[in-house]
This record gives C-alpha cells, structure tokens and sequence, in this order.
C-alpha cells in the first residue's frame, strides 16, 4: 500500500464524517413542522388516519377526528345516547312516516370560508353518498330515501319510499350522516376532499403528518361557542406499553383506544392518571355459518354456546375487563335486555346436545384475524371445544386475507363485531338480514330476521318497536347463528390536567367539552 | 471511468425495475384486495365491481402491469386509494424520518462497533474480548423491539431522561435530536454488534499479515501498528458493510419505529400492505430500492476511487 492511498483513505474518513453530521443536522431541520402550543390537548391514536370524508370513511381513529371536524343533522349525547339536536335546531315527522323535515339552524358558517351552511348542503351530502358514482361504503345505510329536497334556504325535507323509524339513527352525527358542503366538496376535488375535509365543527383541519400525527385547531366561530382548547394534536401511538409511559411522562393527555388488560390496571395504580371505561356498543362474535354442515343443525350451535367458558374468557383472559354478551345488543342500547335465553358454560348439557343433535364427530374451523385479542382469545375458544368432542382447527388471517374470506362468506365459522352508533339496526340487520349475505357481514346466513327487522322498521312507536327488537333477539340467542363471545368495555385514560371528558359508547372520542390546566 | 459510472447507472435501474416488478406481483398474489378494504362491512357485489373498474382492477394483470410501468416511466406512481393522495408524496414525507434514524444509528454504531472491535481483536483471547463478544453476541440475540421497550421503561421512565414518543412536531432542532436519541440509540446498538464483530475478525485477519509483523520487527510502535497500518485496512470490508447496513436499516427499522412511534419508510410500506394500497406500497418499494442500490453504487464508486483494483475487478 502507498502512502497516497492511505490519504485518500484519511481525507475519505473525515468527508465521510463531516458528511454524516451535516446530512444529519440538515434532515433535523427540514423535518415536518407542526405548532405544539400549551392549550393543545394531545390525544394518542393506534392507528394512522388517512379517510376523512364521510362518504367513504371508516375506522375509529379517522371518525374521532371526523367528529371534531363535522356535524349531523342531529347527534347522540355523549353520555346519554339520546338524539339530540345538531345542525337541525327541530324536525317533524309525516303521519304515515315516510316524510321528515328538518329546519336547520341559522347562521352556521362552513370552516375556512366555505360560506354559509344552507339546505342544500344537506341536500348534497345525503344525495353524494346515494349516488353510485360515489361508491360510498354507506350508500345501503341510506337505502329507501327517494328523495332530499331543500325547500328554503334552511328548510329540507328527506323522503321515504316506506315508513323507516329508525332513519334518524342513519342522520346521526357518524358516517354518513356528517353534512358536508357542496362548494368546498366541489372546489376541492373527491380525491384531494378526502384528506382536506371541511365541517362546520368545533374544529378545523390543520395538518397531517403520515405516520407522526393529525391536528386540528379550534373553530372560534363554532356555534355552540368556541372549544376551550385551541387545538388537538392525534398522536399516532401504536404500542400501548409505549403510549401509557408517554402519559405517565405527561407526553400526551388522552390515551384513547386502551384496550390491553395490563395495561388498563398499570394505569389504573398510576399517580396523576384516571382511567374512565364504559359498555361499548358492539359485542365480540363467533359467527356460526349455518349453510355449512352441522352447524345448519340448531342443537349444534346451541352446543357451542353452551361449550365456550364466556365467563372464564371474561375472567381470566381479560381480567374482567370486558362483560357478558347476552345478545348482539350491549347495555348501551335502549333495547338491551337478559331476558333471553342464556348459555352458561355447561359441558355435560353440550355434549348431551351434541348427542342429540345426531350429528357424529366433526372439524370446526375457527377463523380469526391476525390483530390482537382476535388471534389469541380464539385458543381458549378451540380448547373449551375439543373438551365437549369437537374437533377445532384454528385459522388465523392477515387482514387483507380475513377480509377477503369473510367478503367470500363460505367459512364455517368467523370471529367478528360490529362496531357502530347506538342503532340497534347497526348490529341486527348488519348481522342477520338477508341482504347482509355475503358480501356482508351475515356470514352465519341466517334468513329468519328479515320480517321481525321490517315489522321494526315500519313501527313508529317506540315502546312498541322496542318489543319487536327483543322479540328479535329472543329468536336469534334460541337460534344462535351468532354467539356474542363478549360485550366490549372502551377504556380510555387522561391526566389531571384534563377536566370535562365525556366517554361516548361509539369507539370514538370527543374533546369539545374538554379543558387543560397544565 | 465513464464506462464504469455508466454501468454502474444502468445495472441501478434494471434493479430498481426488477424489485417494483416482483413487489407488483407479489402484492396482487396475496388475498385481498384495495376494494374489500376500501368498502368493508358493507361491500355489496356492485360496489365492490365498481370500485374495482375504477382502479383498474378488472383489467388482465399483464395490462396492470404495462399501464402502472407506462406511467412510473412519466414519473406518476399513481394515488393511494387510501387517502386519495399522490403516492409518490407521502412515500417522500416518511423518507426524511428514516433517514434521520438510519444515519443516527449508524453513527452510534460505528463509534460503538469499531473501537469495541479493534479492543477485541488486540486483545484477542483475553477476558475483554470474551466479554466483548458476548455483549455483542447479545446485542445480536435481543430482538430490536424488546431492547427497544427496556430502554423506554428504563430511561424515559425511571430514570426520565428521554422522551417515550420518538418523533415530535417541535421545530427546535435540539428538541428534535432529543426525541431521536433513544431510537438511533437501540437501533445503533443492535447495528454496533454486528461492526463490532466485523471490525474484530478483519483486524485480526490484517494483523497476521506480512507487512504488519515486519513493521513490528522494525519496532514500530504498537498504537501506530494498530490504528494507523492494521485499522485502516481492516476498514475497507467494514465500510461496505456499513453501507449495506445504512441501506438497510432504512427499510428495517419497522420494529424500532413502531416501539418508538416514529414515522418511517418500512412503517408506511408496512401499513400500505395492510390496506392493499397497491399504488403506495409499489411507490414506497420503488424509492426504498432506489435508496439501496443509490448507497451501494456511490460506496462502489468511491471504492473504484480509493483502490484502484476494485475498478478492474
């Protein structure tokens, strides 16, 4: 080797160095730049968002941010659940229930200088999401509306081909019953819209960074009044153990979506931190396909219900952090009701069922997805089976695959929830009408809901359709197509410095109400 | 030399063609696809027809293929189905957040791995170079995720001396690095063992050479035997490796992004291959592999620079 070399060697070292640091430094710097003012409420989301209109939105984490960024013509209280106004201030209905007319509030004013929000906003946002060239994922939750007319300027009337009492469900603040404004919708461009939502909510959209974080700022001129923050910060946080230090360290305020029981009780013994939980709306399912042999044999089913330990997955896997599903409809609904058949863990009446039912040994595949707790709650599920004589296959699918499979709907068995607003149609019909066959979530293909789901629909008086619905589910825990394996409990945590949070049921969260004292 | 920066330039693009081409059909071979994830729970047949002639799913592969290369030829990578957003960009925005890591784990790793290394090979069969071994045997053995959770339980928790979240939206730059500490810290850590070991057995190879034992015998120091004769050449292997690891840890930093919240070139593609985002994990792959061999062939050129006899070889 030449000494010439060995300097090129040492000038390359130190260029080398030089250009680490200086590539290093530069990259620091030009880094995406968002505010992170004392008054912003930083709120930790597992998932990136990425869907932010309502047509075609989906996933829990793009619907908290789209309700803070939109209203309905009328919205759930929080904590209550009930309908309540939003951008309608009243609404009457036609006798025969086929006629709803809103009358809108005045002076309600789109996010950055969108205008004025008038009748015929609503008119678009409901039209938008029927009209197929949309392709709205919600264009069947609006099924039966003929037409959306806007008869003044703050007057709109939405009209039904047959009477749908639970149509105020579909206009709820969610999905597609977010309003959103014609001009900004059309001078933004589909594609661009679904990333650059304009609402007139409580807050504004600001920025998105792929993968960091998603903020939105106060809205001053927000009708109801301004919010007492002047923004969120979404914090895209995916592991939990990571994200409960980062709110133990006072790095976020709200940990949303806690969901892991070690985690639930690590935060709970934590000084400065309040754990606040509530039922959710959405019960965690093992879908029977009753097309597929034996599970058409009713005395089969009924065997698996009473062979799966509930109660013992409840206990010990979750920690008792989750509770028992009785039916498909949780305690937040208004419907919910025990007096249902009930399927306490019993292997001896099992087998005996399974003996009954004339049907020899058999293989039960158990399809789940690959997503924690889905993938492991599934083994104790399998192992509670083989103890009553059948003979489990457990099958676990990377999302895209479980999709495509459930999508398919010819497996014998699936593990799925609806999670949704407090509608009581959003589980029943999404789970045991017909026209949920595949593709759709009635992968147990059941047909004998249909005429108790219409009775329901076309039956204006609440007491009375609310005794439909029970009916209703009295039938289907006799005829088990669906065993509700569990009903969720949302857990979600912030720090002292938070006041005024309200837990809503939908899986989403809502920081209009909230202060920071920081 | 042209010849050699001209080759080098076209054996660059058929790479980076070949690695879009294979990632294009693998994505299409695997169940599921960007309608279902697209309209979900309530997919009807039509919709789900629909949507899919709109993304030209109905086509014949081979015609997918031809028009998504036509396009990427005239620079449009197409949109995410996703977000509705150029692919090209968003696969852009995450690439400044790997860079930053991957450069900062390098350089942590190469402070650490060569002067543990040349310890080691100078040293070699005493109680510090078996400690040193084991250490990095360690360092190799503990998934990168687990350190990762120990670290943030151990410094940003009990002793809080870091951040838990591994990126942050300040402009400061000091609070920037302060956030990017722990993660370049791990991820430098697991990169430095493997150097570590590198640098150990290319040193010893050079320290058995001809040249080292005369320079010995004519009593040169020690210190320059080692640092300025050994070391120097035992780099040369040690340096490649480094730029294969850079490359690498660009893409592979999945574990340490997701432990540290950091956004990030693999997380991105990660999660575009959960959604069957066809368009943006194939822009995500493409800039990813450009990166690579990008590193490698500058590497290569300064190597042809540095010594000669790579040139001809």
């Amino acid at each position: 080797m030449t000494s010439t070399i060995k300097g090129h060697h040492a000038s390359f070292m130190v260029k080398a160095t030089l250009a680490v640091f200086a590539t290093v430094t530069a990259v620091l710097t030009a880094m995406p730049v968002s505010f992170a003012a004392n008054d912003v409420l930083r709120v930790r989301i597992g998932s990136d968002v990425g869907v932010l209109d309502p047509a075609r939105i989906f996933g829990i984490e793009n619907q908290t941010v789209a309700g803070h960024i939109y209203n309905g013509l009328v919205k759930y209280d929080q904590a209550t659940n009930k309908i309540m106004p939003d951008l309608a201030r009243e609404w009457t209905v036609s006798p025969d229930g086929t006629e709803y007319t809103f009358k809108l509030r005045d002076g309600v004013t789109w996010h950055k200088g969108h205008g004025e929000l008038t009748a015929d906003d609503v008119k678009f946002s409901l039209e938008r999401v029927l009209d197929p060239e949309t392709k709205s994922r919600y264009a069947g939750q609006l099924a039966g509306v003929t037409a959306v007319e806007a008869v003044d300027k703050l007057t709109v009337k939405v009209k039904l081909d047959k009477p749908n009492a639970g149509l105020l469900n579909k206009l709820t603040a969610f999905n597609q019953g977010w309003i959103v404004s014609r001009k900004a919708v059309t001078e933004i461009g589909d594609k661009n819209y679904q990333m650059q939502p304009i609402g007139t909510g409580p807050f504004m959209f600001e920025k998105w960074t792929p993968g960091n974080q998603v903020t939105v700022t106060a809205n001053p001129d927000y009708f109801e009044g301004a919010p007492k923050i002047a923004g969120v910060a979404f914090k895209l946080i995916k592991d939990e153990t990571a994200a409960a230090i980062a709110l133990e360290n006072g790095e976020i305020d709200i940990f949303f979506a806690l969901q892991q029981p070690v985690i639930i009780d690590r935060l709970k013994n934590a000084k400065g931190v309040t754990v606040q939980d509530r039922p959710a709306n959405h019960t965690i399912n093992l879908v029977l396909n009753t097309s597929k042999k034996p599970l058409d044999n009713v005395k089969v089913r009924q065997a698996i219900a009473y062979g799966v330990n509930r109660e013992g997955l409840i206990k010990g896997y979750f920690k008792g952090t989750k509770a028992m599903g009785h039916s498909v409809l949780t305690s937040s609904f208004p419907e919910y009701t025990e007096d249902l058949p009930q399927y306490p863990h019993d292997p001896e009446k099992a087998k005996a069922l399974l003996a009954e039912s004339g049907v020899g040994a058999f293989e039960l595949e158990l399809v789940s997805v690959g997503l924690s707790p889905y993938d492991q709650l599934i083994i104790p599920v399998a192992n509670d089976l083989n103890k009553i004589g059948i003979d489990t296959k457990i099958t676990i699918l990377e999302r895209g695959a479980y999709l495509q499979a459930r999508t398919k709907g010819d497996v014998m068995t699936v593990i799925t929830g609806v999670v949704g607003p407090p509608d009581p149609d959003s589980p029943l019909v999404t789970l045991y009408a017909t026209k949920s066959f595949p593709p759709g979530l009635n992968t147990a293909r059941y047909d004998k809901a249909d005429e108790l789901l219409a009775r329901a629909a076309g039956e204006l008086d609440p007491a009375k359709r609310t005794g439909i619905y029970r009916q209703l589910l009295k039938q289907t825990m006799t005829d088990v197509p669906v065993l509700p394996l569990y009903a969720d409990r949302l857990f979600i945590a912030h720090s002292d410095a938070v006041s005024g949070f309200v837990q809503n049921s939908l899986f989403t969260m809502q920081s209009y109400s909230v202060s920071l004292n920081r | 030399m042209v010849k050699y920066l001209a080759q080098r330039l076209l054996l660059m693009g058929i790479t980076v063609t070949g690695m879009v081409t294979v990632v294009f059909f693998l994505l299409r071979l695997i169940p599921g696809d960007p309608a279902e994830y697209m309209l979900g729970d309530y997919a009807t047949e039509e919709s789900l027809a629909a949507l899919r002639a709109e993304l030209g799913l109905d086509l014949p592969i081979h015609e997918q293929y031809v028009r998504f290369m036509g396009r990427a030829f005239s620079g449009d990578l197409g949109t995410s189905v996703v977000t509705g957003q150029p692919a090209l960009a968003e696969v852009l925005a995450s690439l400044p957040w790997s860079a930053a890591l991957a450069l900062a784990g390098i350089v942590i790793a190469i402070v650490i791995g060569v002067p543990l290394g040349v310890i080691s090979a100078v040293r070699q069969g005493s109680w510090t170079d078996l400690g040193v071994m084991l250490v990095a045997l360690a360092g190799i053995s503990f998934p990168v995720f687990w350190v990762g959770l120990v670290a943030i339980l151990v410094f940003a928790h009990e002793l809080p001396l870091f951040p838990a979240l591994g990126a942050t939206s300040s402009e400061n730059p000091l609070t920037r690095l302060h956030h990017l500490a722990l993660p370049a810290l791990v991820l430098g850590i697991s990169v430095a063992a493997y150097i570590a070991r590198l640098t150990r057995s290319a040193m010893l190879e050079v320290l058995g050479q001809d040249y080292v034992r005369v320079a010995r015998a004519m009593g040169v120091r020690e210190n320059r035997v080692v640092y300025r004769l050994a070391l120097r050449n035992a780099l040369i292997p040690v340096l490649s490796v480094i730029g294969v690891t850079f490359a690498w840890s660009l893409g592979s930093a999945i574990l340490v992004e997701a432990v540290f919240s950091r956004p990030g070139l693999g997380s991105m593609i990660l999660k575009a291959i959960f959604a069957r985002d066809y368009q943006l994990v194939q822009a995500g792959v493409m800039v990813l592999s450009l990166a690579v061999v990008l590193i490698n062939t500058s590497l290569d050129i300064v190597y042809g620079i540095v010594d000669p006899r790579v040139r001809t070889a």
